[in-house]
């Protein structure tokens, strides 16, 4: 594994909100080139409203990561502008909760497509330009969900899983070099937890969750953006295709 | 970038402390300004504060956890690192061989972590980490104890996880995979422990600084949403 040049430059979809947006904002302070892309143009710029008043550097894109010409593209502009991909935080994510009988086709593809094909449009995008550097670290949003299964969400589980199968696989392929892992997070107090149900509704489900959780307590976006911290650093350079939970204890295994 | 000072004052016991791991584990603790007592059965030193004993036996172990307890009025983290290997074919291996590594590497984590909980728990805050291995998941030809042992452990870790995080204490476990230290080289050959290099797919085999970095993150507030995790640093070897 070849050491990454100073400024490390650092992909991250999903980075208008939670996960995507604390992550970006804790490796810009930790001084890397973050470039992040979100479906929403709004929610991009307040990330990067964020990062610059901090003093940070940043590159935006709008980006349906289903779309593989649009990934491409920006994917372009990245390199175009830094030369250059050390690091990728593939983590755009969204949810669209259904009984399986009463689960459309659309919502089915919504959830599938957005993570797997959105996760290997990026991953395939970025490893073109680390492979032929042998250097790369490339970090995964899975979920808790991969493991344990959870009711009203086939879609997501049946997404979930499949990354973390999609992170093993590249793991192989593309050792020794670039490092390839997972994250299971627990429930964490991001918008898309809070999506689609009403302030009420969010209350029972938090309630339930701390009822369930060994820690009673909903994760912060910050205590993930720790973890990817890590796993993409050099403290990790020995762990590859591994599924690490930050859970709350939820799921031990 | 983790907080460099978060370390600093820490009272941590390190079990095992003389071994490749333990050692410097404890040397690392030691530089970034936490109060490092390192136990093992070796009358050896080592960094910080030593003491021998047989981590297997139930009133050395409560001796020196309280005279650290008494010394400090606080044990902020617990690294069990002791530990055996000693292969043996499943025909040959006597109870007696069966029982004395039980006895050292699992039963020897169960007293330090009850040892050490006493301390934690009135002051609501301890970090445990617990060297399982890959040998847990994957077993292998004459380790049945060792492997036992090793997925013991795993379900101690997960079991007082549950139970310890009233008290905001988080217990995790790091399975490497073979390393390159001491330990191993007492039963195989250089040659051995250098091609095995060949089965991990990042290339080579484990080195100290590997744990070192992982057990400094299961320790910080990096992994403040982890508990009743297994961290296997393990070049991919293995993948579940």
């Amino acid at each position: 594994m070849v050491a990454a040049e100073h400024p490390r430059v650092t992909v991250i979809t999903g980075g208008g909100s939670g996960l995507g947006q604390a992550t970006a904002i804790r490796l810009a302070r930790n001084s890397d080139q973050v470039c992040i892309c979100d479906l929403k143009a709004e929610a991009v710029n307040s990330t990067a409203e964020l990062i610059r008043s901090a003093g940070g550097s940043v590159l935006t894109g709008v980006v349906d990561v289903r779309e593989q010409s649009q990934v491409n593209s920006w994917i372009a502009q990245v390199i175009d502008k830094f030369g250059k991909i050390d690091c990728l935080f593939s983590n755009a994510g969204v949810n669209a909760r259904a009984m399986v009988t009463n689960m459309t086709l659309a919502q089915w593809s919504l959830v599938i497509d957005t993570h797997v094909t959105g996760t290997f449009n990026f991953c395939q995008a970025a490893l073109r330009h680390m492979a032929p550097r042998n250097s790369g670290a490339i970090v995964i949003t899975s979920s808790d969900f991969a493991i344990v299964g959870v009711a009203n969400a086939a879609n997501y589980c049946a997404a979930k899983t499949a990354l973390y199968s999609l992170t093993k696989s590249l793991a192989l392929e593309f050792a020794p070099h670039i490092r390839v892992n997972a994250i299971g997070p627990g429930p964490i107090d991001t918008p898309l937890l809070r999506a689609n149900r009403t302030p009420e509704e969010f209350a029972a489900a938090r309630r339930a969750f701390e009822a369930r959780l060994p820690m009673k307590r909903l994760g912060k976006p910050e205590e993930v953006a720790a973890v990817v911290d890590f796993l993409l650093s050099d403290r990790a350079s020995f762990i590859t295709g591994q599924l690490i939970q930050p859970n709350g204890g939820q799921v031990m295994w | 970038m983790p907080n460099i000072y978060e370390h600093q004052g820490r009272v941590a016991v390190v079990t095992g402390g003389n071994g490749g791991i333990g050692g410097a584990i404890a040397k690392r603790l030691a530089a970034e300004g936490a109060v490092v007592h390192t136990l093992d059965v070796q009358p050896a030193g080592a960094d910080g504060r030593f003491h021998a004993l047989d981590i297997g036996d139930e009133a050395s172990v409560n001796g020196v956890f309280d005279a650290i307890g008494a010394e400090h009025g606080a044990i902020d983290y617990l690294i069990c690192c002791a530990g055996i290997y000693r292969p043996q074919p499943f025909l040959g291996l006597s109870l007696d061989a069966w029982r004395r590594t039980l006895q050292i590497n699992l039963t020897g984590m169960f007293l330090c972590c009850r040892a050490a909980l006493k301390y934690m728990a009135p002051r609501r805050f301890g970090r445990i980490v617990l060297f399982s291995s890959m040998a847990a998941r994957t077993g292998g030809k004459n380790v049945a104890h060792y492997a036992a042992s090793k997925g013991g452990i795993l379900g101690l870790a997960r079991a007082l996880a549950v139970e310890a995080t009233a008290d905001n204490i988080r217990v995790n476990a790091i399975s490497p995979v073979i390393t390159d230290t001491p330990m191993p080289r007492a039963v195989v050959s250089e040659e051995y422990l250098l091609s095995r290099k060949e089965q991990i797919p990042l290339g080579r085999i484990g080195n100290v600084q590997d744990m070192v970095e992982a057990c400094l993150f299961l320790l910080g507030d990096d992994s403040s949403y982890m508990t009743g995790q297994e961290l296997r640093v393990n070049g991919g070897s293995t993948l579940w």
